[in-house]
């Protein structure tokens, strides 16, 4: 029971992350009906930007007042990058044959990998991630459970970004025109909607959390490489479809149960297939399974399909 | 520029002034050539002989020549060929490549030499020919062409030209692997970029394409003979057959993923995972140390069982992910890439069974034996040795033929329309009884098979395999050569993989920025071309949706073509 | 199985067996009922016209013949047996449609068009293709030849070897038709099949649809132009908000003053757009 406990709590600890992520799939998704590959590319480029704040405007400070202006600076990073995208990469290719925005998604991923890698000083190796006191440090204990303190910063993250989201769709005219946009696009044009403009805030919100999540991805690993946003952003779309893609709130629960799955996969499936090493193929695993009994996710995503 | 003024250019006999000025150009840069360019002997593989022209002197005069016969061209020297060729702007072409080109030249004698008080008269003489060949061809103005699908010459002048060109293919393809220096391999492509662009303003390719399309099948053969006779050139140097050799077997997989791609229209990230679970069954049954399955049949079968497991494999992934949506595959596949990674790293005998010896793969898989012919052995046909690698390089194009044949007749088949209906409105291909699941899922296994048989050559020829050879980014690279060369196309294909795969070999400055430029080539093709370098005809309607003028030119392209000879005037 | 006496008394007599029997169809969209219990009978050899206002479920419900949609309730019988909710089953079946907005292939030639309508009629599999077997060459040919004469058919024999996309309006409609009947159907659905022409082309296409008739086929159209429909159809269907207002001949419904109360008086707006919107997803 307790290995059950702390296997929950490393899960949601896990999931928050996917959580982050994924809601940048499936706002991109609901609105223009595009997956966005480099989006796990955005989140590493996130984590690179705090990175960079802090190396450039704090090095050596580790004081928690120095965490807000690295979520800043990563949000920044992220936000410039996925609008820079959207802008130059996918909008000229709206009406364009469903091939070629999945294959400039392709093209856009591999070519941020290597430009951070070739570009950012050192990147060729993984990086140390500044530790943050407060948010790092030794774990402590909750009953049974041994929490990491950067546990509480991710989930801590996730509950608040997920109430300025809620805020935000359901409270502002913003908001209300994304759903306008992602329930008919012509319409709402018709309607007085800046569509070019909805996408591209689309765009930046998915890049914002994932910002958050690149910072919370340091804390977590204590360092960062050029390479962390594909499996991320395999992982994250996998809660992204579980959840149901196109639904917000479907990317969340998607990704929390998407790491407690994986987290009890590695404690809980006997013999040789248990263990960390499958964890991924677990998950992946997972993701073909629902896309054969539950394609349209497990909290029901509108039709995925729209013709 | 009004008509009188073009006619009087091609008619008049008289020469202009502009005529004149670029004949001396083209003077300039051929005599230029004849002269020493450098004291320095070791620079660009030796310019300082007068009368001798080095490599790169030569390339020079071709386009001096070529300079030439544009200009005889307006003068009407060659009857007919004026009608087709625009002469006025391939010599716009050719005379800034040329500038370009000497321009490069005086840079890297300055700084290699050192210094351009190491250059010779002779540079700057050619150099100021270029110079005058633009001032000259610039002030030209056009001829008027005719479209050329309304020329009919007799078909063995056609097949001429063909073989013509492939001869051309053949030995700069000799040429471009045997040079060892980046520098002059650099500006040989530079050379050859700007060939082709003067020849294709003046109209030659589209020309080309024409004949082409008239006499596919001769192309083929030709194109077939040409790849069967480069190793025989090599004089058994095995340096050139290696990088021949890895450019066919990812020519080929480019192949079997362009009929998922280009004629299914599916996203397929996953496709080097089936190269690989082709190449780690080969290996697993091969006589290897390392090989853990005790059953070791003979190769013709490991080929067949190879195939079958990533056909089946692509059978499982398939068949949940095709009914939901396209986008779904793409990433689907993605994740079975990584599947496939993190299984044969973990089968090592720790974390599962051992069956792919973990992450350091299967090495020492011993050279493929088919009857009594050992393909390390060096075996001597007409007294031309043909080395370990030449022998591979022929098993692959027999491979290679197969794919290419798969692709070209599934494509013009009744399997082939159903392709082309699904990428073009699924919902209505549905609902005029097209089997749309069941061809998709075709298209994806069959790929998966043709990735299986091709792997299980691989694993040989690689004599080890390990789980870093088979990543995502291979298949990405892929990728890249399909849309690079054109999607649907097999001529696409091979000029997409032997470019991609070539110039990282000859160009180590390359190398190390290969897929950030792979990368961003992606994007701009499908951006600025989408239909790629070689473009199916329909993708590039499909692609440009809103293009009438491209249609109706395709429309009468197209009636042209399937009207019977004796139909015509 | 009998022919039973028509439902409604208006009906005109049939004229054959039935082909197609559709009872108490009921196509729901969250809360919005977009056809409400309609029936629909079609006997062999007989045109049956499908009108009402915009928005009154007219495409929803051949939508849900044609298997693109499963109905929520009720239940489509073909020639006496139930469809499969599948449009490749429907087609195999016998029943082909065309589009309201045409969805031809617009990168085909018109010829190929055709020929992927006898896509299912074919079977020349992926291994006989690649080797260019007999069978192959057989069926390819009949399959050639046949798209050739339903182009010839409907008017468009010359215009074979050009490009969809490169095709007048009008004759795109007919493309459209020459593909569906290239299924082999007995049963053809028209959407609208003479929306956008001029008075010429509509005369031909009625005189079109009139062939298709006498080579055994049944028709339905839907259609909004009253004059083309009365003067085509055998038996006619008025929808209102997808319910079935009104069932007869062509004179009755005609005179009936709740159709033109249908088309003049206005329908409710809201709910008018979002059937529209739902149309639109066909």
């Amino acid at each position: 029971m307790d290995q059950f406990l702390q296997q929950l709590l490393n899960g949601i600890t896990l999931g928050s992350l996917y959580a982050l992520i994924a809601v940048g799939y499936t706002v991109v998704y609901g609105i223009v009906q595009l997956i966005n590959f480099a989006h796990g590319e955005v989140f590493m480029i996130g984590a690179f930007g705090s990175l960079a704040t802090w190396t450039i405007f704090f090095k050596g400070q580790l004081g928690l007042w120095v965490l807000p202006f690295m979520i800043v600076g990563a949000v920044l990073a992220a936000v410039v990058v996925a609008l820079i995208l959207e802008r130059v990469a996918y909008r000229p290719l709206r009406h364009a044959p469903r091939l070629a925005p999945l294959i400039t998604a392709i093209g856009i991923s591999v070519f941020l990998q290597e430009a951070v890698r070739l570009f950012y000083p050192g990147a060729k190796s993984a990086l140390p991630f500044p530790q943050i006191d407060m948010v790092t440090g030794p774990a402590f204990q909750a009953g049974p459970v041994t929490v990491r303190r950067s546990a509480v910063f991710v989930i801590g993250a996730l509950v608040v970004c997920a109430i300025l989201l809620w805020f935000f769709i359901n409270r502002t005219k913003m908001g209300r025109g994304m759903l306008a946009v992602s329930q008919d696009p012509d319409t709402a044009r018709l309607m007085g909607v800046n569509v070019d403009r909805i996408i591209a805030v689309a765009f930046a919100i998915g890049a914002a959390l994932a910002g958050v999540a690149g910072v919370a991805q340091g804390l977590q690993n204590s360092n960062i490489d050029f390479f962390i946003g594909f499996m991320a952003g395999l992982k994250a779309f996998t809660a992204a479809v579980l959840g149901g893609i196109g639904n917000i709130y479907g990317a969340v629960v998607g990704g929390l149960v998407l790491g407690v799955v994986e987290a009890m996969a590695v404690q809980f499936i006997p013999g040789t297939f248990g263990g960390s090493p499958w964890k991924d193929v677990w998950a992946f695993v997972l993701l073909i399974v629902v896309l054969v009994f539950r394609p349209q996710g497990l909290m029901g995503a509108r039709v995925v399909d729209r013709a | 520029m009004t008509t009188s003024q073009t006619t009087a250019a091609v008619s008049n006999p008289r020469p202009s002034s502009q005529w004149l000025i670029t004949l001396v150009g083209v003077a300039l840069l051929i005599i230029g050539c004849f002269l020493s360019w450098s004291y320095v002997p070791a620079l660009l593989g030796n310019l300082s002989v007068n009368f001798f022209p080095g490599a790169i002197q030569i390339f020079m005069i071709i386009v001096g020549v070529l300079g030439l016969f544009f200009l005889l061209l307006r003068k009407g020297l060659f009857p007919g060929a004026h009608k087709l060729l625009d002469s006025a702007r391939g010599l716009r072409a050719l005379s800034v490549t040329a500038a370009a080109f000497m321009v490069l030249v005086v840079i890297v004698i300055g700084l290699q030499a050192p210094g351009l008080a190491n250059a010779d008269p002779g540079v700057f003489v050619t150099l100021v020919g270029a110079l005058a060949m633009v001032a000259g061809s610039f002030r030209m103005p056009s001829d008027p062409t005719v479209d050329p699908i309304t020329v009919h010459l007799p078909s063995w002048v056609e097949i001429l030209v063909i073989v013509a060109m492939l001869t051309v293919v053949l030995f700069g393809a000799a040429y471009a692997l045997g040079q060892e220096d980046g520098t002059v391999f650099s500006l040989f492509l530079l050379f050859l970029a700007g060939l082709v662009v003067a020849l294709a303003r003046a109209g030659l390719f589209s020309w080309f394409g024409v004949i082409a399309q008239r006499n596919r099948r001769v192309i083929m053969l030709g194109a077939f003979a040409v790849a069967f006779l480069f190793p025989f050139t090599q004089n058994g140097s095995d340096a050139n057959m290696s990088i021949a050799t890895q450019v066919l077997i990812f020519a080929t997989t480019a192949l079997g993923l362009n009929i998922v791609v280009g004629l299914a229209g599916l996203l397929d990230l996953g496709y080097i995972a089936f190269l690989g679970a082709g190449a780690y069954v080969s290996a697993m049954m091969s006589h290897s140390a390392f090989a853990n399955i005790g059953w070791k049949p003979p190769f013709l079968v490991v080929v067949i069982i190879s195939a079958i497991v990533s056909s089946a494999l692509g059978l499982i992934i398939g068949s949940p992910t095709l009914r939901v949506s396209g986008d779904y595959l793409a990433i689907v596949t993605l994740a079975f890439g990584e599947i496939f990674r993190l299984t044969v790293n973990n089968l090592d005998g720790n974390n599962g069974p051992d069956l792919t010896n973990g992450p350091n793969g299967i090495p020492g898989i011993p050279e493929l034996e088919i009857g009594s012919f050992n393909f390390g052995d060096t075996h001597n046909v007409l007294g031309i040795p043909l080395g370990r690698f030449a022998n591979y390089y022929f098993l692959l194009l027999v491979v290679a033929a197969i794919i290419i044949t798969v692709f070209t007749r599934l494509n013009n088949s009744r399997i082939g329309r159903g392709w082309v209906a699904i990428r073009e409105d699924e919902k209505a291909a549905e609902a005029m009884g097209v089997n749309v699941f069941g061809l998709k899922l075709f298209a994806f296994a069959g790929g998966a098979f043709l990735a299986g048989m091709a792997g299980s050559i691989k694993a040989h020829q690689d004599v080890s395999v390990t789980p870093d050879q088979y990543i995502f980014l291979e298949s990405a690279f892929l990728l890249a050569a399909i849309v690079l060369g054109g999607m649907g196309t097999v001529a696409g294909v091979l000029v997409g993989a032997t470019v991609l795969k070539l110039l990282p070999e000859k160009l180590r400055f390359v190398a190390d920025y290969r897929l950030l430029t792979f990368g961003l080539l992606l994007v701009l093709m499908m951006r600025f071309r989408p239909e790629g370098l070689v473009p199916s005809q329909r993708r590039a309607l499909e692609f440009h949706e809103d293009d009438a003028d491209l249609a109706e030119r395709i429309e009468d392209a197209h009636i042209e073509a399937v009207t019977p000879m004796e139909g015509r005037a | 199985m009998t022919t039973s006496a028509p439902e409604r008394p208006a009906a005109a007599a049939p004229t054959g067996s039935p082909v197609l029997e559709a009872t108490g169809v009921v196509m729901r969209f969250g809360g919005l009922t977009a056809v409400n219990n309609v029936d629909l009978r079609v006997n062999q050899g007989e045109i049956v016209g499908l009108i009402g206002p915009n928005g009154a479920g007219k495409t929803t419900f051949f939508n849900c013949l044609t298997g693109m949609y499963k109905p929520t309730e009720g239940q489509v019988k073909f020639e006496g047996t139930v469809l499969p909710p599948k449009p490749r089953a429907v087609v195999q079946a016998g029943m082909a449609r065309t589009f309201q907005n045409i969805r031809l292939f617009a990168n085909m030639t018109a010829l190929e068009n055709v020929m992927v309508g006898r896509y299912c009629r074919t079977s020349a599999m992926a291994l006989t293709s690649i080797v260019r077997g007999p069978k192959f060459r057989r069926e390819e040919e009949a399959t050639r030849a046949r798209a050739q004469e339903l182009l010839n058919f409907v008017g468009l024999g010359r215009t074979s070897e050009h490009l969809a996309r490169n095709l007048p309006y009008g004759d795109q409609r007919r493309l459209e038709i020459a593909r569906a009947l290239a299924t082999d159907p007995k049963l053809i659905l028209l959407d609208e099949p003479t929306a956008g022409m001029n008075p010429k082309e509509t005369e031909e296409a009625k005189q079109l649809i009139f062939r298709i008739r006498d080579m055994g086929l049944a028709v339905v159209v839907i259609e909004h132009d009253m004059r083309f429909i009365f003067s085509l159809c055998d038996r006619v269907l008025c929808l209102v908000r997808g319910e079935t207002l009104i069932e007869g001949s062509p004179h009755v419904v005609q005179s009936d003053p709740r159709v033109i109360e249908a088309y003049i008086g206005k329908p409710d707006e809201d709910e008018l757009e979002e059937e529209a919107a739902k149309e639109d997803h066909a």
